[in-house]
């Protein structure tokens, strides 16, 4: 998955890999926006958990065709992906582990 | 393009916004803090200094390299290219503003004078190398990182490029070069520095004391010692390669988080606290933090680079430059 390729320098999605620069990935989709337990969020983003955003399929996609657009002040920087099969690629790989 | 037929290009591209001007209460000084709006959603991050007056700036999120005349606030956005995300810029020996373009997966020289775009693709085996951040060498090789876990060295007069695995894999981020000429580099996810011997391309890592610490960027001062932001732990620390001592401080605050790293020309350190969403300059004889939180939230400085009494910083979060000036610009 080429997608996954840059976000593989601080994110995981082997749930035993943790204190990387990102959270944990495995089992993004459905939990908590900010919500892996014991990492240290932007501020923008333990305010998304305290009002309650959880990440589904719609949300991911939007956030990462810009994520900063989203989540203005978010720590993590990075230009969103343009190309919505891209995205959606991406998305479903996150989303199925069947698909890896 | 000398200074004047710079300012003379760039008036006509962009109405010059004004700075924002302000003292900043800081505990020793005199230092002004003044803020260059730029365009809105680019991104600004990186920021280095030209010999002409002007201060290149990176739009990561929309793909440009700025160039801000810091006399009016009037700058020039210039296209990379389909796709662009640049995330550094450094000036090479030729005078032109060269930079990681990780969007394309290529180094990229922009030309001061006609601002024409020249890209260094890297090999297509190396795709989404995560292009980082990047140093000249005294013989004019430019050297760069790529976070997923690659640095590499680009002779710009052949357009030779070779690309290396860093040792310990993806992480590989701030990058510098000691006034002997070694060249170091952080790695963030790999919690380490090390230094590149030029001649084989090996790279030697060291470890520094506190554990999982998450090294950034790094910086050389005027006697070679390496300055390193550290993510996690909210350090500054510095190692000495000389007798291979490190010595570490934490950021003043609740929860620092320690970014960028510049060392100016009196060996003062300037790092980026995002925890504090501040520029914090450390006195290393003193010991002393001086703190200059930005006026807006999430300013979110990445980098720090500067010039004799001007530190420059991009705000990415607030699409802003900032400078802190710390007497009358040379």
């Amino acid at each position: 998955m080429q997608a996954f390729t840059p976000c593989r320098a601080c994110h995981s999605l082997d749930p035993a890999e943790r204190g990387l620069p990102g959270p944990n990935l495995s089992g993004v989709i459905g939990r908590p926006v900010g919500g892996e337990a014991g990492f240290d969020y932007s501020p923008v983003l333990r305010k998304a958990r305290e009002d309650g955003l959880r990440w589904d399929a719609k949300r991911l996609d939007a956030f990462l065709a810009d994520p900063a657009a989203m989540f203005p002040g978010l720590w993590m920087s990075m230009r969103g992906i343009e190309d919505a099969a891209e995205r959606q690629a991406l998305v479903r790989f996150l989303e199925d582990p069947s698909s890896r | 393009m000398n200074r004047r037929q710079f300012l003379g290009t760039a008036a006509v591209t962009f109405l010059a916004a004004p700075a924002l001007l302000r003292h900043a209460n800081a505990q020793e000084g005199p230092f002004r803090v003044k803020y260059y709006p730029v365009a809105s959603g680019m991104g600004s991050r990186d920021t280095t200094p030209a010999p002409d007056g002007s201060i290149w700036f990176c739009g990561q999120r929309n793909g440009t390299l700025g160039r801000l005349d810091p006399r009016d606030g009037s700058y020039k956005l210039i296209d990379l290219g389909k796709g662009a995300a640049p995330h550094g810029v450094i000036i090479g020996p030729d005078g032109a503003p060269w930079v990681t373009e990780g969007g394309q997966n290529a180094i990229a020289r922009v030309d001061p004078g006609d601002h024409k775009v020249t890209l260094f693709r890297l090999p297509e085996k190396e795709a989404y190398a995560n292009l980082n951040t990047a140093v000249f060498d005294r013989g004019g090789i430019y050297w760069f990182t790529g976070q997923s876990g690659i640095y590499g060295r680009l002779d710009p007069k052949s357009g030779d490029m070779t690309v290396f695995k860093s040792p310990r894999g993806r992480g590989t981020y701030g990058m510098t070069i000691t006034p002997k000429g070694d060249i170091w580099y952080a790695s963030l996810a790999g919690n380490h520095i090390a230094k590149i011997d030029p001649a084989t391309g090996n790279a030697t890592v060291v470890e520094p004391p506190t554990p999982n610490q998450g090294a950034r960027r790094v910086w050389s001062d005027s006697k070679g010692r390496i300055w390193v932001s550290e993510w996690n732990s909210g350090n500054v620390s510095v190692h000495d390669p000389a007798d291979g001592s490190w010595k570490a401080w934490k950021l003043p605050g609740s929860n620092p988080r320690t970014y960028a790293v510049y060392v100016d020309d009196k060996d003062k350190v300037w790092v980026t606290d995002f925890g504090a969403n501040a520029i914090l300059r450390f006195d290393p004889v003193t010991e002393k933090f001086n703190a200059f939180p930005s006026d807006k939230a999430g300013a979110n400085v990445r980098q720090l680079d500067g010039r004799p009494n001007e530190t420059w910083g991009g705000e990415s979060g607030n699409d802003r430059l900032v400078v802190i000036q710390t007497g009358a610009p040379a």
